[in-house]
């Protein structure tokens, strides 16, 4: 059970880390647009 | 119509005139083959395997050989006209779909060249017994054709590319990787007998060779255009 | 707030909830080995978005030989660089499943062997691209090899599978899918494909954008 909550815990991180990556490039981006 | 069909055969004509002269793609091909078929009838030869295991071994060995023979040298026709700068020479001389065609015919030459002479020395080499020979032949003969036309319109593409000829094997094996899989099966199926496996192998690779026919005479123009 | 920013937290939740469903809200399917059916549902989306990547590539590839139109270059070759990373992706959690079931992270089975080949035509465009200096040339010479790969790819999804016995569960649809696996599996599997989509669509169109400032930054510099 508690490893089960641990593998979730990590999926969950990597997933909110790669949304803050993604989102901080689109941010970017879209500064050297205009 | 025909007018194409004079000038594919005057291109398939002048590539084979050349190829005589010097041979290079000749030796690629047979030499590699040769030297596999060697090492691997010394190594391994007919009592190694067993009578099981033959059909489906040998068959893989058989056809890994020709394939990579055949990475070896059917770029050969699209090369040789960039490095000897005569393609310019050969936009002007001839329609897209005729100088396609004709190097079609060059590599179905050498290519069926090399299978008849390196599949009779395997069978005899590795002692391979077919029972479906008509079907081997069919198959021969089909996978060898959907073989060329595959490698040539990748030799076309790769022809003015900057690493040729580690592009020409890494461009080509995954378009080859499924037909493999299937002459494989077929030749294993008629090495033992099942017809079914043979019948099932020609209508997959004859498929194939007909769209790839059908997908490389509508692109080839756009490889080819300067 | 503007709507694609709204989409963009959406994301974020969407796919947030669905890996806490996958772990707490669906039991376990049978058939299974422990819980390594929770992987199916970060695999299969993975493996859908790299081959509807393949797809985009291929439809602009076609579209940039008729138009000539040097935006659609940009999404084919875009598209292949995220469809190459989600099969990366998807080979590695099969791999990884392969192992807990059936003891072997490669079998070569029909599905694996099909992802295989998918990423050889995504490595082998790349390369060609690679290879080709002359922007145009690149461009209509790597649409005539997407349009070729793409169109060997249905014998090998349709042909090669008749032919070879599989280990692969049918895990998607299937006519006995209805009574092994309960409805919640289906419900998250489904959220996690839009959900997948969803992130590939937004990689998709900042990929495009990153390369058309790129190309217009060559422009200006010549």
């Amino acid at each position: 059970m508690t490893d089960l909550m641990g593998i979730m815990v990590v999926t969950l991180m990597i997933w909110v880390g790669l949304f803050a990556y993604v989102y901080r490039l689109d941010r970017k981006v879209s500064r050297l647009e205009d | 119509m025909s007018r194409l069909l004079v000038e594919a055969l005057a291109v398939a004509a002048k590539d084979l005139r050349t190829e005589f002269r010097t041979r290079v793609a000749l030796n690629a091909l047979g030499l590699f083959a040769l030297t596999v078929l060697a090492a691997v009838s010394y190594t391994v030869g007919p009592y190694r395997i067993t009578a099981e295991d033959r059909p489906f071994l040998l068959a893989v060995l058989l056809w890994i050989v020709i394939f990579f023979a055949a990475l070896a040298g059917l770029d050969r026709s699209f090369v040789k006209e960039e490095e000897s700068h005569t393609a310019p020479l050969l936009r002007l001389a001839a329609s897209p779909t005729a100088v396609w065609l004709g190097k079609l015919g060059f590599n179905l030459i050498l290519i069926y060249f090399l299978m008849a002479i390196l599949v009779p020395l395997y069978c005899i080499l590795m002692g391979y017994k077919i029972l479906l020979v008509g079907g081997f032949v069919l198959i021969l003969v089909f996978g060898g054709y959907a073989l060329a036309v595959i490698t040539t319109i990748v030799a076309a593409i790769i022809a003015r590319a900057l690493t040729r000829g580690a592009l020409f094997s890494v461009l080509s094996l995954p378009l080859l990787l499924p037909l493999l899989i299937f002459l494989i099966q077929g030749t294993a199926g008629a090495a033992d007998g099942t017809a079914e496996t043979v019948a099932n192998t020609l209508r997959a690779v004859l498929s194939m060779g007909g769209v790839m026919t059908i997908v490389s005479a509508m692109l080839f123009p756009v490889v080819w255009a300067d | 707030m503007r709507v694609s920013e709204a989409l963009k937290w959406l994301l974020l939740v969407w796919l947030a909830v669905v890996i806490i469903a996958a772990f707490f809200y669906v039991r376990p399917a049978e058939g299974f080995i422990g819980e390594s059916s929770r992987i199916v549902f970060f695999h299969v989306p993975m493996a859908w978005i790299a081959v509807l990547a393949f797809l985009v590539s291929c439809i602009t590839s076609v579209m940039y030989l008729k138009r000539r139109d040097p935006k659609d270059d940009i999404r084919a070759s875009v598209s292949a660089g995220l469809g190459l990373l989600f099969a990366v992706l998807a080979t590695t959690t099969g791999a990884v499943f392969a192992r807990i079931m059936w003891n072997a992270y490669w079998n070569w089975d029909p599905r694996q062997t099909s992802i295989t080949i998918l990423l050889l035509i995504y490595a082998a465009y790349l390369a060609l691209r690679g290879a080709i200096d002359d922007p145009e040339r690149r461009a209509s010479l790597s649409a005539v090899y997407a349009i070729l790969a793409f169109v060997t790819v249905p014998f090998l999804v349709f042909v090669v599978p008749r032919i070879y016995w599989s280990l692969h569960p049918d895990t998607i649809i299937n006519t006995r899918g209805s009574n092994e696996f309960d409805s919640r599996y289906t419900q998250v599997l489904m959220a996690s494909l839009v959900g997948f989509t969803g992130l590939y669509v937004w990689l998709y169109t900042i990929g495009c954008r990153i390369e058309s400032i790129r190309q217009r930054r060559r422009q200006e510099v010549l």
